[in-house]
């Protein structure tokens, strides 16, 4: 999997709408001159940039739907399905369309890039705990689902409501970072958001051995002596942080956290965590790298929403698995 | 947001129905009528003089209409012959009036009739200090955004003419409104390609308030000025590249060459790398495609909504390697607003061409207008 990684990533590298023969991608990479200045810029301030972000994104969200899956006995967890991607858009909504509220040095911070990470992770910890409340009243798969959703449309509502009362100028920044790209990322930004991930992905790895035990039930893990209040505070960090900082940069990405997880169950034919992470972790990359070259055509000018390509491949497992849910087991 | 509508434009020639027209007498049957249609570069409207009324015919309010709409301006007291009777009439000159869109502005206050206008949708949008100060005494009343107008207040209103713009061909509150009795005329200069077509659109309100003359005046003004200026730029010794439009969802937006935005380059003497493109309104490129064919641009002109370095590179890195950037040759309309946040470019650039050349020729071509102050255009700070 790990070659298959490899071939993805520079297979990502060297297609685009402009073609740069493989010679001067090889060249332009190991440290020597592409043929053209321009190209040069291409591969190392987009291309590469893009497709890191695309393996960062890709390993976060897929984790933080395992994650979630297990932490709910649910199938259908994931950070876009339950509404933390909608949370961390009301984060950082607030703190753009609200920022003429703050006094001006808070302001300044919050406008930064820290501070709209710092926001988008809190507004999807406060969706998470929301759910997590809900869920423990409500065992039922399809209500958490619902729930969910409606988490989604009212947060979207209070955007709306927001953004009624803010100037043109905070609007049009909130829409343009809505948007999300993978595509328009600083070094600096890729840094943190490295760091944002593996925090949450090391977070996660500590839990592998616990979460086995989850699957089995509170009870059950308790009996194994596991902290069970400890394990799910550490999972709820972590996931909040990788969909929160993830939300923060990319924008909202449709499906990758619900459809990964499953993808990688079926291929390996296991619940066992200790491979079922490492499996999520690239496949989940491999995913949204196939994803992202695909959404860039090869020699063609159109760029298709990153979006549009990841839910044509979610949509139809969300599906699958509402079907067979009967004999689905987790 | 209309130069976004605009990029979905298809234009219908109709010069064909323009010359088929001609020196013919109308269908009506009013044979000493001077008939020839008086509008010269705007493919949208024309306007038929006749003894006692005119007619005015708008052929292209919208992306594919397929309908030309028809209307008859009238003085006091005139009877129609019957064949004119199925179009909508008015009594001009008009004396109150609703208008849908910014660039509607300028040709009131160029006819001076702008204490004619009641109602705006979204009075914030409006920058010029005249019309501004009507607003603030609270002469002209609010009816709703954009193209969501107010029902209830337009009939309360009560317009001797309601001036509507619209994207597309679904035009649901208009009919409304005007089964509930009022006179809505569609203005398509949106829809317009060419620099003096957009700024010939005063005529169709001067038709409005009986001030044709007046109009055709105003527009002749417009019109020597802006070939003026065309001529000034052909002096120029230099060709410079020029790169326009920014990006929006992943692509690219860069006039067609045959487009709006394009003709001023090209009328500026300037060497717009996309000029080659057919068509009008916008293509949609991707970021490699740009860069690669305009990394050593000379000037870039009008990043979309942008009037600053530090925003561009905050909303994405890459447009810091294009040598416009490097050499902070980058100018914005989008920097100039009224009081109330509206942009002056959006309202004053379809009526005043000749302002937009000749910015275009100082920033383009500093020494053949020395002394010139950017009207319309600012360098991005």
């Amino acid at each position: 999997m790990l070659v298959c990684l490899a071939v993805c990533f520079l297979l990502n590298i060297s297609l685009g709408s402009v073609h740069i023969p493989v010679g001067d991608i090889a060249s332009s990479l190991s440290g020597g001159q592409a043929g053209k200045n321009s190209w040069e810029i291409i591969i190392w301030n987009y291309r590469l940039p893009k497709a890191i972000t695309a393996i960062l994104v890709g390993m976060g969200l897929s984790i933080s739907g395992l994650l979630m899956q297990t932490l709910f006995r649910n199938p259908l967890a994931g950070p876009y399905v339950l509404g933390l991607s909608s949370g961390a858009s009301l984060g950082v909504a607030f703190i753009i369309l609200g920022s003429g509220l703050l006094p001006s040095f808070l302001s300044v911070f919050f406008l930064s890039s820290y501070g709209i990470v710092l926001a988008s992770c809190l507004g999807s910890l406060m969706v998470l705990l929301a759910v997590l409340v809900v869920s423990q009243r409500l065992r039922d798969t399809m209500a958490i689902l619902i729930v969910g959703l409606m988490f989604g449309s009212f947060t979207s509502a209070i955007i709306g409501v927001l953004s009624y009362f803010s100037t043109a100028e905070e609007l049009q920044k909130f829409t343009f970072w809505s948007l999300g790209s993978l595509g328009n990322l600083s070094w600096t930004n890729i840094l943190i958001l490295s760091v944002c991930c593996l925090i949450g992905l090391l977070l996660s790895a500590l839990c592998i051995k616990p979460l086995n035990a989850l699957l089995l039930g509170e009870r059950y893990a308790k009996s194994l002596g596991i902290n069970f209040k400890k394990t799910r505070l550490i999972i709820i960090i972590a996931t909040s942080l990788l969909a929160g900082s993830i939300t923060a940069f990319a924008g909202p990405i449709a499906f990758i956290g619900l459809a990964v997880p499953h993808i990688s169950k079926m291929v390996f034919q296991t619940s066992s965590h200790y491979i079922l992470f490492w499996g999520t972790l690239l496949f989940g990359a491999i995913i949204l790298l196939v994803c992202d070259t695909v959404s860039q055509m090869p020699g063609n000018d159109f760029t298709l929403p990153i979006n549009a390509i990841t839910s044509i491949v979610g949509a139809p497992i969300v599906v699958w698995l509402l079907v067979r849910k009967r004999k689905f087991m987790i | 947001m209309k130069s976004f509508l605009s990029k979905y434009s298809l234009f219908l020639l109709l010069l064909f129905a323009v010359a088929c027209k001609k020196n013919e007498p109308d269908s009506s049957g009013i044979s000493e009528a001077k008939t020839q249609n008086s509008i010269r570069y705007a493919k949208g409207f024309e306007i038929y003089k006749y003894e006692n009324f005119s007619i005015v015919k708008v052929s292209n309010p919208w992306p594919e209409a397929n309908k030309t709409f028809t209307y008859v301006l009238h003085k006091k007291g005139v009877s129609l012959p019957d064949s004119l009777k199925n179009y909508t009439s008015l009594q001009v000159p008009v004396k109150s009036i609703v208008v849908t869109s910014t660039t509607h502005i300028p040709s009131l206050e160029m006819l001076g009739v702008e204490n004619t206008l009641l109602g705006f949708p979204d009075t914030n949008l409006i920058s010029s200090e005249k019309t501004r100060k009507l607003i603030d005494t609270g002469k002209v009343t609010e009816i709703g955004a954009n193209q969501s107008l107010n029902t209830e207040r337009l009939i309360d209103l009560d317009p001797d003419v309601l001036v509507g713009y619209s994207s597309g061909s679904d035009t649901k509150t208009y009919d409304n409104l005007q089964k509930s009795g009022l006179k809505v005329f569609f203005n398509g200069d949106w829809m317009e390609e060419s620099p003096l077509g957009k700024a010939e659109w005063i005529k169709f309100f001067g038709a409005l308030y009986g001030m044709d003359e007046k109009a055709d005046l105003l527009f002749t003004e417009v019109e020597t000025a802006y070939k003026e200026a065309t001529e000034l730029a052909k002096k120029a010794k230099t060709k410079p590249t020029v790169l326009s439009g920014a990006i929006y969802k992943e692509q690219w937006y860069m006039p067609r060459g045959n487009s709006w935005a394009a003709s001023f380059l090209k009328d500026a003497n300037a060497a717009y790398l996309w000029a080659d493109s057919e068509g009008t309104g916008s293509l949609a490129l991707s970021f490699e495609t740009v860069m690669e064919k305009a990394e050593n641009v000379d000037f870039w002109i009008g990043p979309a909504q942008f009037t600053t370095f530090k925003e561009m590179v905050e909303s994405n890195p890459n447009y810091a390697h294009f040598k416009a950037f490097k050499d902070k040759n980058i100018y914005s309309f989008s920097s100039k607003k009224g009081k109330t946040g509206g942009i002056l470019y959006y309202e004053l650039a379809s009526n005043r061409p000749d302002l937009i050349l000749k910015d275009l020729i100082r920033i383009l071509h500093p020494e053949l207008l020395p002394d010139y102050e950017l009207y319309i255009f600012e360098k991005l700070k």
